[in-house]
């Protein structure tokens, strides 16, 4: 128990430092590359006098030294507290007659938001692609060069191939546009229902299919188990389709690996039907490898799910990310740290489940981090 | 007899290996179709991949299918109120083998062969940048460990727990004006250059890890303590009796590199940051039909064109497909007994 306590301490203490370290190059990045921020202050000027732009720098409280700065950024998005954006949804003159400026929009709310639509789509997707891959991994590593065996690769190999964009957008126009079988586009919370408004600003993709002129035309309030879950199954299925093949693949050599293994033949000699052999005997093995793998690819599924929320409209953080970082020529500096610290948060808890996990599952590890094996060839997916 | 050295017994392996050589097969064919496969399809049907035909495209936008005859005219035939009229009968037809690409009516066989160019281009040079930026930093933090070593470990791990195509996205944008007009004609499209180099450098992480991880197990070897104690120096180690290791697992990589370089490529130009729409590439291709992120399209009855979407996936899908293979193939000719 202290070991794994001790385990668990470290791995806590890399993920901070990992934190610590991408918070720090998003900063020293923000301000090697030229940009002017006074332009969030004043979005109608044509030229900036420098009288304004320091009056800018002042309001947006980036005037004061950039160790300050460094500091007070950072401490923030660690306590969770990102402050609001620095752009401004409103019209006219942002300073008004008694020299206050209008704040931009709280950030937390919206990215909380976000992070759920995101985080729905990768658990729900990763938990299909287990449902999937076990049983055709299995049946397809018991039958090694077989007719079976061959189909099942080749075609989740066409899977991996098709760009999840692509294969979103196919299933999306045939589905959920053709068929009628699933709501096309959206994001329908698990919990409290809401209605179809882009949230934290609507700075999403404007495909929502929401409609917002007026309360009278509001679609229906949505939410609960069945709404969450029909609008988020071709998400889920597009998102199994694509890392189906790698899974199957490696539970597959995993399996046909073991099958050769003294101690499957022992369970075989005493008798243990084949179901038993393959459940008892030869699947623990493989989980190991799946437990790896799954914690080396966090960080490509948000990259996937870049394209899997453009497709389905979903307004989630990975989508957020692409806008906070390519939408605008001048970046928004608080709205890009909190994107980028909930991302990682994400990564580094997700790995630090994983190991946590491995520990549990196979007594031998625990000693070290676990790092075995390359990343797989789904790193080109995103 | 002459004794044969590791890479003749390999290249024997690989060729008995029935489906690693058709893979290989398949990957030259799609290279020489790629580099050469434009310039001879404009040499048989007269027209290039730049070319546009207005009536290669109907009243509704709709490019026209496989194998249709359009009439040879870059320029539209108008009534005396402007409005475009068909072709009169005389007027020469040229021939689209896998039609129109959209409302331009561009060829868009010419324009799959001139895009695998720019896509292979990309993909094989941005895995050359990666190996090459991943083999030294590697080799070095691998062999003298110390700072440089933790140093390294420390930048590796931390870049990788952040997703690669967001690193891609942010340099494209932001750090590219300087390298995205590298071009030369046709054959170097401008762009294409800018984008293998960014992600060379995003994906050089995988290599640097994979050499230092080998080198650190290779270097307390007791061939390395030989070479040592008669006096080679630490670059003629590296060098001399290092390197050779490093290459069958490095070949493994690299060929699954391209593979997903050219995948990447893909999403960029899904996000519009990739090369120019102009300029084709599989993943420019594939984006003019199904939009961008920040315009995805869906299903239109009036403008469906399937051949769009199925011959650049079906050419993706055997590149990709056929350098997994090979890959595969390489790392059990060059590695027998299954070590790596």
């Amino acid at each position: 128990m202290t070991r794994l306590l001790s385990f668990l301490v470290r791995r806590i203490a890399a993920g901070i430092f990992t934190l610590l370290a991408l918070l720090t190059i998003t900063f020293v990045m923000f301000w090697a590359i030229p940009s002017e921020p006074a332009v969030f202050v004043f979005p109608n000027a044509q030229h900036l006098s420098n009288q304004q732009i320091a009056q800018a720098h002042h309001y947006l409280g980036i005037d004061k030294p950039k160790t300050y700065q460094y500091f007070h950024d950072v401490g923030r998005a660690l306590r969770f507290d990102f402050g609001s954006e620095w752009e401004w949804g409103g019209f006219g003159t942002r300073i008004n007659a008694l020299g206050k400026m209008a704040p931009g929009l709280p950030i937390a709310p919206g990215i909380y938001q976000d992070l759920r639509e995101t985080l729905s789509l990768i658990l729900g997707g990763a938990f299909f692609v287990l449902l999937f891959a076990v049983p055709l991994g299995t049946f397809a590593g018991s039958r090694v060069g077989a007719l079976s065996d061959r189909t099942i690769s080749l075609v989740a190999l066409i899977g991996v191939c098709m760009h999840p964009m692509v294969l979103g957008l196919i299933l999306r126009s045939l589905f959920g546009h053709h068929l009628h079988w699933t709501p096309e586009v959206g994001y329908c919370p698990l919990f409290t229902p809401h209605y179809h408004l882009p949230a934290g600003g609507g700075t999403g993709p404007a495909i929502t299919g929401s409609i917002a002129a007026g309360p009278s035309l509001l679609p229906k309030p949505c939410g609960g188990l069945v709404d969450w879950a029909s609008h988020l199954a071709l998400p889920w299925l597009t998102f199994a389709l694509l890392f189906l093949a790698l899974y199957i693949r490696m539970i597959r050599a995993s399996v046909a690996d073991t099958l050769h293994e003294d101690y499957v033949r022992t369970a075989r000699s005493k008798g243990a039907s084949e179901f038993r052999v393959l459940r008892r005997h030869v699947l623990p093995n493989a989980s190991l490898r799946i437990l790896t793998m799954i914690g080396m690819e966090i960080s490509t599924a948000i990259g996937v799910s870049i394209y899997i929320e453009t497709a389905f409209g979903l307004h989630g953080l990975a989508s957020d990310a692409v806008q906070a970082l390519a939408g605008n020529s001048t970046l928004d500096l608080p709205y890009v740290l909190a994107v980028v610290m909930m991302l990682t948060l994400f990564v580094v808890i997700g790995n630090i489940v994983v190991d946590l996990l491995y520990a549990v599952v196979d007594p031998r590890a625990g000693r070290g981090p676990i790092h075995h094996g390359t990343k797989s060839a789904a790193g080109g997916v995103i | 007899m002459r004794p044969h050295g590791p890479w003749r017994l390999g290249w024997r392996r690989l060729r008995r290996d029935r489906w690693s050589f058709i893979a290989l097969i398949v990957f030259v064919i799609i290279v020489v179709a790629s580099f050469c496969g434009g310039a001879i399809v404009t040499h048989l049907v007269h027209h290039n991949g730049t070319d546009l035909y207005p009536y290669a495209s109907n009243g509704n936008l709709r490019a026209v299918g496989p194998w249709t005859h359009v009439p040879d005219v870059t320029h539209e035939f108008t009534d005396s109120y402007g409005n475009m009229v068909a072709a009169p009968k005389s007027t020469k037809t040229t021939l689209f083998i896998f039609g129109a690409d959209g409302p331009l009516g561009r060829d868009e066989l010419i324009r799959l062969l001139d895009g695998g160019r720019a896509s292979l281009e990309i993909g094989i040079f941005a895995a050359i940048v990666a190996l090459s930026i991943g083999v030294f930093l590697g080799s070095i933090g691998g062999y003298f460990g110390g700072l440089v070593d933790a140093v390294v470990a420390r930048i590796t791990e931390t870049v990788m727990a952040f997703p690669l195509m967001l690193f891609l996205v942010f340099a494209s944008v932001h750090l590219s004006s300087a390298v995205r007009s590298i071009g030369w004609g046709w054959e170097i499209p401008s762009g294409a250059i800018g984008e293998a180099i960014l992600i060379g450098i995003a994906t050089s992480f995988y290599p640097t890890r994979l050499v230092r991880a080998q080198i650190i197990t290779l270097k307390h070897s007791d061939f390395i303590e030989a070479a040592e104690m008669v006096g080679a120096s630490h670059w003629r180690i590296l060098r001399k009796h290092l390197m050779p290791h490093l290459v069958p697992s490095l070949l493994v990589w690299g060929a699954i590199a391209v593979a997903t370089n050219i995948l990447l490529e893909v999403g960029l130009s899904f996000i519009g940051v990739g090369v120019q729409v102009s300029v084709p590439t599989w993943g420019s291709l594939l984006s003019t039909t199904w939009g961008t992120f920040y315009q995805p399209q869906v299903f239109n009855s009036q403008a469906f064109t399937p051949w769009q979407t199925i011959f650049p996936t079906i050419a993706i899908l055997l590149t990709v497909v056929a350098l997994n293979q090979i890959s595969e193939g390489v790392r059990r000719a060059l590695d027998p007994t299954g070590r790596s």
